[in-house]
């Protein structure tokens, strides 16, 4: 058997559970995944974090890890899935050799994260169908079959990944929650990068956000989530369960097209010498330069839009504010690094 | 990746052939010459420029209403038309318009500002990476009709606005930040 990824929960750690829990024909199954819960001792609004929906855009799992082992909520209530599709972590893609896991030291000792495909393992959801046609109804190339991102509102008899995607609406159905962010990466060739999207019904707390982080030296696009692409968080979440949706896009070239050797140092250092040349060409949607992207920067990016995210909830919607402590700070985590954040 | 910018704010306002004489200094600030209620649209249906602008409005205190396919009908009640510019296909295709309807929309709009005596403010909020060929053409067929212009200075690196501001004698107000914006706001706007 594969040996789960280590987390280890802060002390305010006020539940674990596992997304079999809100949904049950998924335990036992690759599908099911730990659920954190951080409860504050003040009534508040309902925050659900999401990392790992792509198991190859390693800084949404490695953000959701910080928060599990450093926050405390305060007010309201905050819940991480850390590895939303668990089974994508358990393989990588086809003939790209990548690494299946990447390092990061600590203070006690060295940590493993696992780096893992884009969509579910084929093992566990075979064979794909020549067109995939989502529980949403909109038709698409047969992979995307096994991507959760493609799978909402899911589908409690369907595919796996349909599973996975009715369980986390049945967890946002069952915590109550008002706000869901999901965090990803992109490839810098793509134009979608940097980037705050938004269901249209948090256009107001997606703009908040990125003013926010434009003064503090962070620049986010803002995208709207396009109406007629189904089956994604940021459009299901909102039409379907009706809360506030936002996912965030940090810049990866590990995952991108352009990149030469897949590495270990690729993930963590970020630098790639075809992206320094596509960048000086003019093919990039995020600048590129000698000192790359690191993966520091890039989950500092994805907390400080977090924090942006939340203090623009309490802002426009301050019955359903949650606060939280101990959030590590995002210009700490890029001097330090993100080993200085771990346990 | 991670634009470092030193902390505190600069705030440059300048002043182009503001009705001379009046202003001697660049720094004056301008005395309000628009009134509320404001109607917020976007001129190339970017979406999220649009709102930042509506947000700006709100922390600025202003009743402001955003909308998105706006026509000269929603001036009815308005005092003041901010046009936010700025195009962007998704949102052109979202919206199930072309950038000729688009542009026929903007017309009509301005066309009937003026009739109703509504002075235009211009806004530009998507800075450097919401420039090119078709956000130019709107910025260059509209920035014109505006009584005054607000935008991030990172969008006038190669200064297409403070031509054609000069050249229209359109007061032109660039900011560093989008947040820097709601000072000069609540000045411009009468109480
Ligand atoms: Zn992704």
């Amino acid at each position: 058997m594969r040996e789960a990824d280590a987390i280890h929960p802060g002390p305010a750690l006020t539940a674990a559970r596992s997304l079999s829990d809100y949904f049950p024909s998924l335990k036992g199954t690759p599908g099911d995944t730990p659920v954190y819960v951080y409860a504050g001792a003040t009534e508040g609004g309902n925050v659900l974090i999401i990392g790992g929906t792509h198991p190859n855009e390693p800084a949404g799992f490695v953000t959701s890890v910080m928060l599990i082992e450093n926050i405390r909520a305060v007010r309201g209530k905050i819940v991480i899935v850390p590895q939303a599709n668990a089974s994508g972590f358990t393989h990588s893609d086809p003939q790209e050799g990548s690494p299946q896991r990447f390092p990061i030291a600590t203070a006690a000792g060295q940590r493993w994260f696992r780096l893992g495909s884009r969509v579910t393992n084929p093992i566990h959801q075979w064979p794909d169908p020549t067109i995939y046609v989502n529980p949403t109804g909109q038709t698409l190339a047969g992979i995307e079959a096994r991507n959760l991102n493609r799978a909402y509102p899911g589908k409690a008899g369907g595919n796996l990944t349909e599973k996975v995607a009715f369980g986390i609406m049945e967890l946002i159905k069952k915590e109550r929650i008002d706000l869901g962010i999901d965090l990803h990466e992109s490839a810098p060739e793509y134009p979608v990068i940097n980037a705050i999207v938004f269901h249209e019904n948090s256009a107001d707390l997606a703009a908040t956000a990125q003013m926010e982080l434009q003064a503090e030296g962070f620049e986010f696009r803002l995208e709207a989530s396009p109406p007629n692409l189904r089956g994604l968080s940021h459009r299901e979440w909102g039409d379907v369960a009706g809360i506030r949706a936002i996912l965030m896009e940090t810049p990866n070239a590990s995952h991108g097209r352009l990149k030469g050797k897949p590495s270990v140092e690729l993930i963590i250092d970020g630098k790639d010498k075809f992206y320094e040349k596509a960048a000086r060409l003019g093919r990039l949607f995020v600048p590129f330069g000698p000192d790359g992207i690191p993966l520091k920067n890039r989950v500092a990016r994805h907390l400080a839009g977090l924090k942006a995210v939340l203090s623009g909830l309490k802002e426009l919607d301050p019955g359903k504010a949650v606060e939280v402590e101990d959030l590590p700070p995002a210009d700490r985590v890029r001097v330090e690094g993100i080993g200085a954040f771990l346990r | 990746m991670d634009m470092h910018r030193p902390a505190e704010i600069i705030l440059t306002i300048l002043f182009f052939g503001l009705i001379a004489g009046s202003y001697l200094a660049a720094q004056t600030p301008p005395p309000p010459v628009f009134e509320q209620p404001l109607l917020v649209t976007s001129a190339g249906q970017s979406s999220g420029d649009a709102q930042i602008a509506l947000q700006l409005a709100k922390r600025a205190a202003l009743a402001a209403t955003l909308s998105k396919t706006g026509t000269g009908k929603d001036l009815e009640n308005q005092k003041t038309l901010v046009l936010v510019l700025g195009a962007s296909m998704k949102g052109l295709g979202s919206a199930g318009l072309d950038t000729n309807k688009e542009k026929e929309r903007i017309r009509e709009l301005v066309a009937e500002a003026k009739k109703k005596n509504i002075p235009i403010l211009a806004m530009h909020l998507g800075g450097g990476q919401r420039r090119g060929e078709l956000t130019d053409e709107i910025i260059n067929e509209f920035l014109p009709a505006a009584k005054m212009a607000i935008i991030l200075k990172s969008g006038n690196q190669d200064g297409l606005f403070t031509k054609i501001c000069k050249a229209k004698d359109i007061p032109l107000i660039e900011v560093d930040k989008s947040l820097d914006a709601v000072e000069p706001l609540k000045k411009i706007f009468k109480r």
